[in-house]
């Protein structure tokens, strides 16, 4: 492709002189340079004003691979042990605190944790029995107990997760990312999501670019033969190659007869591009060159088939890292439960979901670390919010946006820290309260971006990712 | 607004070029957005951000005298403290301070003191000035489009910028095609309108704009601005009743060319219009249809909390309906004044109130006239059969017994002075106790024991006094509704008969009725004795709501009315456990009664003389199934007929999902945002404080929407000509005068050419607000007729082209690349209306409430605009080619170039497709070489013939295509030759931009 021509520094130029005065950030500017198809060129772009210097200080990592645990997993059933549950099975909550209105209201007993909590590593971290892989990394990981939603319901505390708005038409955090750094490879988009099999409550709008340019929405690459939308030709080889020879031709032709041509050279070369990705992309699912060992380390040999699927998934991330992709967002595979939100048959469906990504994500992270990549990586693992230490009905828990258990790994990370405190039952957060915008601040901090300065005008506003909030979480930074 | 603009933004970045300060600096065009940009946020008009007590944003503000002397002392730059302050290195004092990480330029610090220097005039935001043409200007046109080239030229003067050649004419030609109908030229318009000898150009614009097909493409520009989408989004997507029906609502609107006022005014307020625009050819009313804009915002079916809920639904409904009419981003004071222009949150409460105060329901598509004959001679025809039923069941009285009344009356009535105990409605008074009715169904007084007669099963029965929406026929649409109170009692009942109808508590105008935390808010009536309906409450005491009751139900959100649907209804009320009512329900299924025939003709007396009492009825319906010779009474026999004759005439109409007036409710300003905060005191309905309209009548009753209308619509708005006309010319020229269409606000862009815009904004108004006729002005202006060349000059002068030196290039929308391949090969179907074509689904579209299956690859060959619009389910070659998302106003769209673009015309099923239908037929035409068929390709494509170039390297391909292997009539025999070749075609720039 065309890289930095005469003709696009000086677009880039005009469309500064065009927008900055009525409040643009230059970081948006960068966003509307039609010649760079995913803002990759970003880094590289002459010095415009004082806040155009990106990212706005040494950045720790270089991309992010966020595990989305779609439902909502019990932090009391996995990172967060309360032996009052225990002691307390079968009574009463309503005695015992005061209970909120759930989504389903349909509150029974407190119940205790199906699973046995252990400490694990150096750290002492508690880790239960549903992830036992997972627990002999807790010393690369930080574990945040003390997160909380603004939402009850699944679809708006998706849309809050992924771009810190309750609300649909959000642009997601991979768009921010992207629209920020751009990314790394000429031939891939900045913002993948891998689709495990599940789409959230939601939709696709959990991913795409909200008001951004359309170029920051995520690519959904897909667990089949052809992983995304029209990357496969439908015409043979020589076939498209002599297409392409006479629409390069003819399409020059049409620039060099008008006068103003921004718009047409940039999609000549996003022909280019797309031409490309339709080899780069089916390349990234091509395995041959990993050994058996990594396989096995993802859980590709599993017996269960949800495990070898997230697995594999797991190992693209970690492909798609390699290759300078800046946002990763795997979703869960689908185990036949709905999601991770058991409402009820919690054993079962917790137990069935855990199996399927406890030894990819154990066997992703140590992948990572030997391969020297998790320096650079950060990795996240959320759901859009945690469960009621009471059951729902018998043997569910009901969704609680009040508390909850993430985790993040890696680049800039303080490993083996515990953050944050939950009551005695898991319910509310006592200490260190923190929110998604928290989380989100932090996720900008560490890819060397202030979540404050990372704006685009919509609307009349300068909108961020994290509205008008947002703290780094400093306690969990090395 | 005369002064001429010379910079378009100030530029707040460029430090270290060289710069010229204008000879008058003016505060609109020059100041504010300095001090908007840049000070606003603690200096503004919001006060809960104000820092240091000091406001930049009006005169006197500005002015202030502090012991160091004036903020901005005019004329005198070097007395005014806050020229110190901005030229200032040290950090505790500069401004704005370093931590707001803002900065002034120098250029900026030079135009402040300039402005200063030359007096510190102050001045009303461009927007809020009522537009204005200076004198004289006006007469010196006699027609608009010639205004429109004075103001352009004028500019161009300014600028020392040369204008470029006109266009050829079959440039003009598919320009003038694409953009009035969304479609390119074909080849017989083509050849029609390119001979000077056989039409005008003045003829090819009407052609194209009394084309139908002009109302579908500026139908879909509007529906951008009102997020316009068939489905709710969310869990499960489920459906907008009626969407599409207001989808062509638009299209009839637009092709009619109902005036703008007109329109704008049926938008807010079509309910309430006293002579609703009438459709001539069905009768049915579309000034009601248009108020559906409200209602297509998202919607969740399972808030926990309920008023949350609301507020979440009321703030996209101010958000799109301030953008839309006047380009104000009110749902920017929701939490606090606005930070940079002059909206207090009030006035976003004045705003939440009228939405409060609106109900949402189903209304039906009838026709009105024939409806309302049907209706008076049926009704004719039961008051003549009153007489005859009352003889025929005195001369044929025989013994009889009925049950035992339920005691209804007799609890009701033992009811007074009881907290335990609320009564909302009793419909055999007579009266409607200050209950809405909507639709014609129930009346204008609740039933006085009016006759049901139901030929489908011969059956014939008098309704005892209550609310009936059978009073003409069973299947009839309309609803009643309570006034509105506060939930105070565990349960609601009604007593109630029906078939296939609701009961629904409507709290805090939540609709989406279901499980699992809202279900016991609706009840299906479905049983054709009386009983009592319970409706449990008392999880939302408290809160605000209304009692609906209707013929039909909803099914998954989808609202239905089968021919058999009916209710009647005695009482509603609201009560805490109670075993009186206990008794009551026991009670209704006792031993029979018998009935003298003495008491039987008390009875039917009773009833000739409208005195029947609940019992009185009761013995009159059992005496008529006993009666076999009821049925054949003549007048019984009309009656039936005139039900059959007129069945299609009051059944199965169309529904959609419109507005109504609730009861005033007045909103308190919610403290940060947040419902669980609330002002003590409660903001008024009322108009925007900004444009500084007249202030209309606000009646304080009902929502006080039609009152906002004509504030919208008063002679001394400043905003809404400006901002229809603006959006007009941005869809014209593919920017606006305003570039920022759907804000002209402090923080929006300021207009390039002030005084073309008031000139267009002033005569639009002259001319009936008539779309049609300012589009058609701007066709024929010069400036529109431009080509798209220029030169360096002009480029290095104006590069962004603000000045129209040329036609700008543009990307075709998504729906007019989607149109126009269909129409390039010969495929569209040009069916027009009526219900979407499902999406097209493919692999890549996932998710919960995803359709049980996938509609046709190519839509039917129908336009885009037919193409259902599922918020979860959004068509993707639509958005890779920026369709925006539903969500907000979104007057002008991204337009982004990315890979994806390519992808879809490269490999896209459908487009291939495409390329092989119009292969096909090219197969078939009569073209004898292939030099021709090129020919006919590049004209049908491109509006034009090939070059000679173009011709020889399309022939190049061909013979790549072909391996060199084939023969001049094997390769014009070749179907996946020419598909290959047509394919390209679409693939190539020229073929989805604009010249």
């Amino acid at each position: 492709m065309h890289k930095h021509n005469i003709r696009s520094r000086s677009m880039s130029r005009r469309e500064l002189l065009a927008t900055c005065g009525n409040g643009f950030g230059s970081v948006a500017l960068m966003g509307l340079l039609g010649s760079v198809p995913f803002g990759n060129q970003l880094l590289s772009t002459p010095k415009i004003g004082s806040d155009s210097k990106l990212p706005h200080f040494i950045p720790k990592a270089k991309s992010i691979i966020f595990l989305y645990m779609d439902g909502g997993i019990s932090q009391v059933d996995s990172f967060d042990p309360k032996p009052r549950l225990a002691k307390e099975n079968g009574q009463n909550p309503y005695d015992k605190f005061e209970v909120e209105a759930t989504q389903f209201n349909n509150v029974g007993k407190i119940l205790k944790s199906p699973w046995d909590f252990k400490q694990y590593g150096e750290s002492g971290m508690w880790v239960s029995d549903l992830f036992p892989n997972i627990a002999t990394c807790v010393d690369d990981i930080a574990m945040v107990r003390s997160m909380t939603s603004e939402f009850p319901e699944h679809t708006n505390a998706n849309y809050f997760l992924h771009t810190g708005s309750g609300i649909q038409g959000r642009p997601s955090m991979g768009a921010w990312v992207t629209y920020g750094l751009g990314s790394e490879n000429e031939n891939l988009p900045g913002y993948v999501v891998l689709d495990g099999g599940l789409t959230p409550p939601g939709g696709l709008d959990n991913f795409k670019n909200g008001f951004l340019p359309a170029t920051y929405q995520a690519s959904v690459l897909q667990p089949k033969e052809i992983p995304l939308a029209n990357v496969i030709p439908n015409e043979s080889h020589a076939v498209q190659t002599a297409k392409m020879k006479y629409l390069n031709r003819l399409d020059n032709n049409l620039l060099n007869k008008i006068g103003q041509a921004d718009q047409i050279e940039s999609a000549i070369n996003n022909y280019e591009l797309a031409y490309k990705m339709q080899s780069s992309v089916p390349e990234l699912s091509n395995f041959k060159e990993e050994s058996a060992a990594t396989k096995k380390l993802y859980g590709l040999g599993s017996d269960n088939p949800h495990c070898r699927h997230y697995g594999a998934q797991c190992l693209l991330a970690r492909r798609l890292v390699e290759r300078g992709v800046r946002f990763i967002e795997l979703t869960c595979p689908n185990t036949g439960h709905d999601r991770w939100d058991q409402h009820s048959n919690l054993k079962k469906g917790h137990e069935d979901n855990a199996h399927a990504v406890d030894q990819p994500i154990a066997g992703l992270l140590k992948d990572l670390k030997s391969r020297g990549m998790l320096e650079d990586t950060l990795v996240v693992f959320a759901g859009e919010f945690g469960r009621t230490p009471f059951a729902q009905g018998k043997d569910g828990r009901d969704h609680n946006p009040s508390a909850f258990s993430i985790w993040l790994a890696g680049a800039g990370i303080a490993a083996g820290t515990v953050y944050g405190r939950t009551d005695e039952y898991g319910y509310k957060v006592i200490e260190n309260k923190t929110s998604i915008h928290d989380l989100h601040a932090t996720m900008l901090h560490l890819l060397g971006m202030d979540h404050e300065r990372l704006t685009y005008r919509f609307s009349g506003r300068d909108i961020r990712l994290t509205d008008v909030h947002g703290h780094v979480i400093k306690d969990i930074l090395a | 607004m005369i002064i001429a603009c010379t910079i378009v933004g100030a530029c707040s970045t460029d430090d270290t070029a060289n710069f010229t300060l204008p000879d008058t600096v003016d505060f609109n065009y020059h100041i504010r957005p300095i001090l908007s940009q840049n000070c606003f946020l603690c200096h503004g008009p919001d006060p809960s951000s104000r820092e240091a007590d000091l406001r930049l944003d009006t005169y006197d503000g500005a002015t202030t005298l502090t012991d160091n002397g004036k903020i901005i002392a005019p004329h005198k730059p070097s007395k005014s403290i806050l020229v110190d302050r901005i030229k200032s290195k040290d950090p505790d004092f500069q401004m704005p301070p370093p931590a707001s990480k803002k900065n002034l330029t120098k250029k900026e610090i030079a135009l402040i003191e300039k402005w200063i220097d030359q007096g510190a005039e102050w001045k009303e935001h461009w927007a809020f000035i009522k537009p204005n043409i200076k004198n004289g200007v006006s007469d010196k046109f006699t027609n608009l489009h010639q205004g429109i080239d004075h103001f352009v030229d004028k500019e161009l003067k300014n600028q020392k910028l040369y204008s470029a050649e006109s266009a050829s004419i079959n440039q003009l030609i598919r320009r003038v095609s694409y953009l009035v109908t969304g479609l390119p030229p074909s080849l017989d318009e083509l050849e029609k309108f390119a001979n000077p000898n056989e039409s005008s150009y003045e003829s090819m614009i009407e052609y194209y704009l009394n084309s139908p097909r002009y109302g579908e493409r500026w139908a879909r520009h509007w529906m951008d601005l009102v997020r316009y989408a068939e489905h709710r989004g969310h869990e499960f997507d489920f459906m907008i009743n009626g969407a599409a029906h207001y989808r062509d609502y638009l299209i009839r609107a637009f092709n009619d060319d109902v005036p703008f006022d007109q329109f704008v005014k049926e938008h807010l307020a079509g309910d309430m219009l006293e002579t609703p625009r009438i459709n001539l050819e069905s009768g049915i009313n579309e000034s009601i249809i248009a108020t559906a804009y409200a209602n297509l915002g998202e919607g969740k079916h399972s808030p926990v909390s309920i008023k949350e809920e609301e507020a979440t639904r009321i703030d996209n409904m101010i958000d799109v309906t301030s953008k839309t009419f006047q380009a104000l981003t009110v749902s920017c004071s929701r939490c606090h004044d606005h930070k940079f222009d002059p909206i207090p949150t009030s006035d976003y409460y004045a705003m939440y109130g009228m939405f409060e105060s609106t109900r949402i329901g189903p209304t039906a598509l009838h026709n009105l006239n024939l409806v309302k004959k049907a209706s008076e001679e049926i009704l004719d025809l039961k008051a003549n059969a009153k007489n005859d039923i009352a003889n025929s069941l005195l001369n044929n009285a025989t013994t009889l017994s009925i049950e035992a009344s339920s005691g209804i009356k007799e609890f009701i009535e033992s009811q007074d002075d009881n907290s335990e105990f609320e009564l909302h409605g009793d419909f055999t008074s007579g009266q409607w106790n200050g209950w809405k009715v909507d639709g014609l169904a129930f009346g204008d007084i609740p039933n006085n024991n009016t006759l049901a007669i139901h030929p489908e099963n011969r059956k014939i029965e008098i309704i005892p006094a209550a609310a009936t929406s059978r009073r003409v026929s069973k299947g009839v649409l309309g609803a009643i509704r309570s006034p509105n109170f506060i939930i105070e009692h565990d349960t609601i009942a009604i007593y109630a008969k029906g078939e296939n109808s609701s009961v629904r508590i409507v709290v805090d105008n939540f609709l989406l009725i279901q499980n699992p935390l809202h279900g016991t808010l609706s009840k299906n009536i479905n049983h054709e004795k009386f009983k009592l309906y319970k409706l449990a409450v008392s999880y939302l005491k408290g809160h605000k709501a209304y009692i609906e009751i209707l013929p039909g139900d909803y099914r998954r959100h989808e609202y239905r009315l089968d021919s058999l649907a009916y209710v009647d209804v005695q009482y509603a009320f609201a009560y805490n456990e109670d075993q009186v009512l206990d008794r009551l329900e026991k009670k209704s299924s006792q031993q029979l009664i018998p009935i003298s025939i003495e008491k039987q003709k008390k009875a039917i007396h009773a009833w000739k003389n409208n005195e029947a009492t609940d019992h009185d009825i009761d013995i009159l319906n059992a005496a008529i199934v006993k009666n076999k010779n009821l049925y054949k009474t003549p007048s019984i026999s009309n009656l039936e007929a005139s039900l059959i004759r007129n069945y299609n005439v009051l059944k199965g109409s169309p529904m959609i999902h419109t507005m109504s007036e609730g009861e005033a409710v007045m909103s308190p300003v919610f403290i940060r945002g947040s419902y669980k905060q609330l002002d003590s005191t409660k903001v008024a309905h009322g108009f925007l404080s900004a444009p500084q309209v007249d202030t209309p009548q606000y009646t304080q009753e009902g929502s006080g929407r039609l009152a906002w209308a004509e504030a919208v619509l008063h002679p001394n708005n400043p905003l809404t000509s400006r901002v229809i006309v603006n959006r007009i010319w941005h869809h014209m020229f593919g920017r606006g005068i305003v570039e920022t269409v759907d804000n002209f606000g402090l923080q929006g862009k300021l207009p390039t050419h002030p005084e073309l815009l008031d000139f267009l904004a002033v005569k639009f108004i002259e001319n009936a607000w008539s779309i049609k006729y300012l589009i058609r002005e701007i066709l024929l202006s010069s400036t529109f007729r431009k080509s798209t060349i220029t030169n360096e000059k002009n480029n290095e002068l104006d590069p962004e082209n603000y000045y129209l030196h040329h036609y700008p290039i543009r990307r075709l929308e998504a729906e007019a690349i989607r149109d126009g391949i269909l129409a390039t090969a010969v495929e569209m179907d040009t069916t027009m209306y009526g219900e979407s074509v499902p999406i097209h689904l493919t692999a890549f579209m996932t998710g919960r409430g995803r359709p049980q299956e996938s509609g046709p690859l190519d839509g039917n060959g129908r336009r885009s605009i037919y193409t259902s619009i599922r918020r979860n389910f959004l068509p993707p070659m639509m958005l890779t080619f920026d369709m925006p998302i539903p969500f907000s106003t979104f007057g002008k769209r991204n337009i982004t170039n990315v890979p994806a673009q390519s992808l879809a015309l490269m490999n896209d099923p459908f487009v291939h497709q495409q390329a092989e239908k119009w292969a096909e037929k090219i197969l078939n035409d009569k073209m004898i070489t292939i030099e021709e068929r090129i020919e006919h390709i590049y004209l049908t494509a491109f509006a034009r013939k090939p070059a000679k170039l173009e011709s020889e390297d399309a022939l190049e391909l061909l013979k790549e295509l072909s391996n060199d292997k084939l023969s001049e009539a094997e390769m014009l025999n070749s179907l996946e030759l020419w598909t290959n070749f047509c394919h390209t075609i679409f693939n190539l720039k020229e073929y989805i931009h604009l010249m």
